[in-house]
């Protein structure tokens, strides 16, 4: 596997780049428990968007239950959200 | 895009279009014909009996319907997002019974708007109950396009605490549709009002989960219409055109063509200039969506913004070179200066995408 691949299998690697995608989207600075939603300034189709980019970066498929807003309301929940999805891809 | 396919549709329309938009109908034969070739959803993969084209191609042929006639191109725009949803929030077994049904011949509708709500989609108030192992909807969609010609509605609604679609067959008890009588454009699409009474299906025609987003739901699904009704704005403004120039070249007043008086070449370029920005505000939304890039959404947005404003004011300005001769109901200039104006209210209205765009502009919102 690639090392940029394994990469994004950890942790780490996975909430760098949601990060660097969010602050460079949004032009501004994120913790990675802090709501997305909850200020109100991040719409729903900007929700559509983070589906996209998570399906596009790590290579994984958001369907189903996964659609879920909570699922990508923190950095956390969608760092989780993939280490979950790789694992079963991988299984 | 293939040109057998588009030529496949060129052939079907003929010189009907116009008979079709005084009628208000478009004989669902033809309809099925056309679905039956998988040319009204091309995006599904040809393991689901599609075509299997790219975005990028399927922008093109739509837009090549929109040129022949928008109320064609609104039915394979509900017919494309139809099959979108149901390939993206539907699991492996609905997709393929759906996607195959989709392409063998049968119709499909797509249910958002309600009496009140249109801009503002939260306001949905169409609820997706459950009793044992059937799914309960009631509620009322209006302007719902293509649903006159449907045998499957693709309902969204409140489910839980978040939204779901679920499939309903237009023949299921429960269900009404009323065409909407003389709408101002795409006269033909089929607009109805739908209206679910206590109308129960099978648990799994659910699309979704528990827990999804209606927001989310519905911005997905959108987001194919969008980009649909862009391109067939390009179609629309290619017509526009075509006629606008046809007729500059071959009337003379004051003894010269009248592309020749400065004031109507204004209007020929404008109207080209038209044509090319909503060509590559399309293409560009479309090569976004064929790679997977986040943009999609935002360009989606963009893309119809843009051409849906330059449909309006560039069939506009065709009706002017045209003058007298695009005073007639049905003409290819008359049709385009109605259906046109419908492109800027419906999948979002200018006003709603000049919010999001400007949310775009400022990142996090404004």
């Amino acid at each position: 596997m690639p090392e940029s691949a394994s990469e994004r299998l950890s942790a780490a690697g996975i909430e760098h780049r949601l990060h660097e995608f969010l602050v460079e989207r949004t032009k501004t600075e994120w913790e990675p428990g802090q709501d997305l939603f909850a200020s109100g300034v991040v719409s729903s189709l900007f929700a559509m968007e983070l589906v996209v980019f998570v399906e596009k970066a790590f290579d994984v498929v958001v369907e189903r239950e996964d659609l879920a807003m909570d699922n990508f309301r923190t950095i956390s929940a969608m760092t989780d959200l993939v280490l979950r999805l790789r694992k079963a891809a991988d299984a | 895009m293939p040109e057998d396919l588009a030529g496949i549709v060129t052939e079907a329309v003929a010189d009907s279009a116009a008979e079709w938009d005084l009628a208000g109908e478009i004989p669902v034969d033809l309809l099925r014909g056309l679905g039956g070739k998988g040319l009204l959803c091309p995006e599904v993969e040809t393991g689901f009996g599609g075509l299997g084209l790219t975005g990028r191609e399927c922008g093109r042929l739509t837009a090549h319907v929109g040129s022949l006639c928008s109320s064609l191109r609104s039915v394979m725009t509900s017919q494309g997002m139809g099959a979108w949803t149901i390939r993206r929030l539907g699991d492996r077994a609905q997709r393929e019974q759906y996607l195959r049904r989709l392409t063998d011949g049968e119709l499909v509708a797509v249910a958002f708007s309600e009496p009140d709500a249109g801009s503002d989609l939260s306001a949905m108030s169409t609820g997706i109950g459950e009793d044992g192992d059937s799914l309960v909807v009631d509620g009322v969609k209006t302007w719902i396009t293509a649903s006159a010609y449907a045998d499957l509605v693709v309902v969204f609604g409140r489910y839980g605490d978040g939204g779901a679609a679920v499939i309903v067959p237009a023949t299921a008890p429960g269900v009404r549709i009323d065409p909407v009588p003389a709408p101002l454009g795409c006269r033909a699409a089929g607009h109805a009002t739908v209206t679910l009474d206590a109308v129960r299906v099978p648990r799994e025609n659910l699309l979704g989960a528990a827990g999804n987003s209606l927001a989310m739901l519905t911005t997905i699904a959108l987001t194919y219409g969008r980009l649909s009704v862009a391109w067939g704005c390009v179609g629309i403004l290619r017509a526009c055109l075509d006629a606008a120039t046809e007729h500059a070249r071959s009337r003379e007043q004051a003894g010269v063509p009248i592309a020749r008086h400065q004031l109507v070449a204004r209007h020929l370029a404008d109207l080209y200039v038209a044509e090319r920005t909503a060509t590559l505000v399309c293409e560009d939304a479309s090569r976004c969506w064929d790679a997977g890039s986040p943009d999609q959404v935002s360009r989606a947005v963009l893309a119809k913004y843009v051409a849906s404003r330059a449909a309006a004011q560039g069939a506009a300005r065709a009706v002017q070179v045209l003058a007298s001769a695009a005073a007639r109901e049905g003409g290819v200039v008359a049709r385009a200066y109605r259906d046109a104006k419908l492109m800027e209210i419906i999948e979002g209205s200018t006003e709603i995408c000049q919010l999001v765009l400007a949310d775009r502009a400022m990142g996090v919102g404004r």
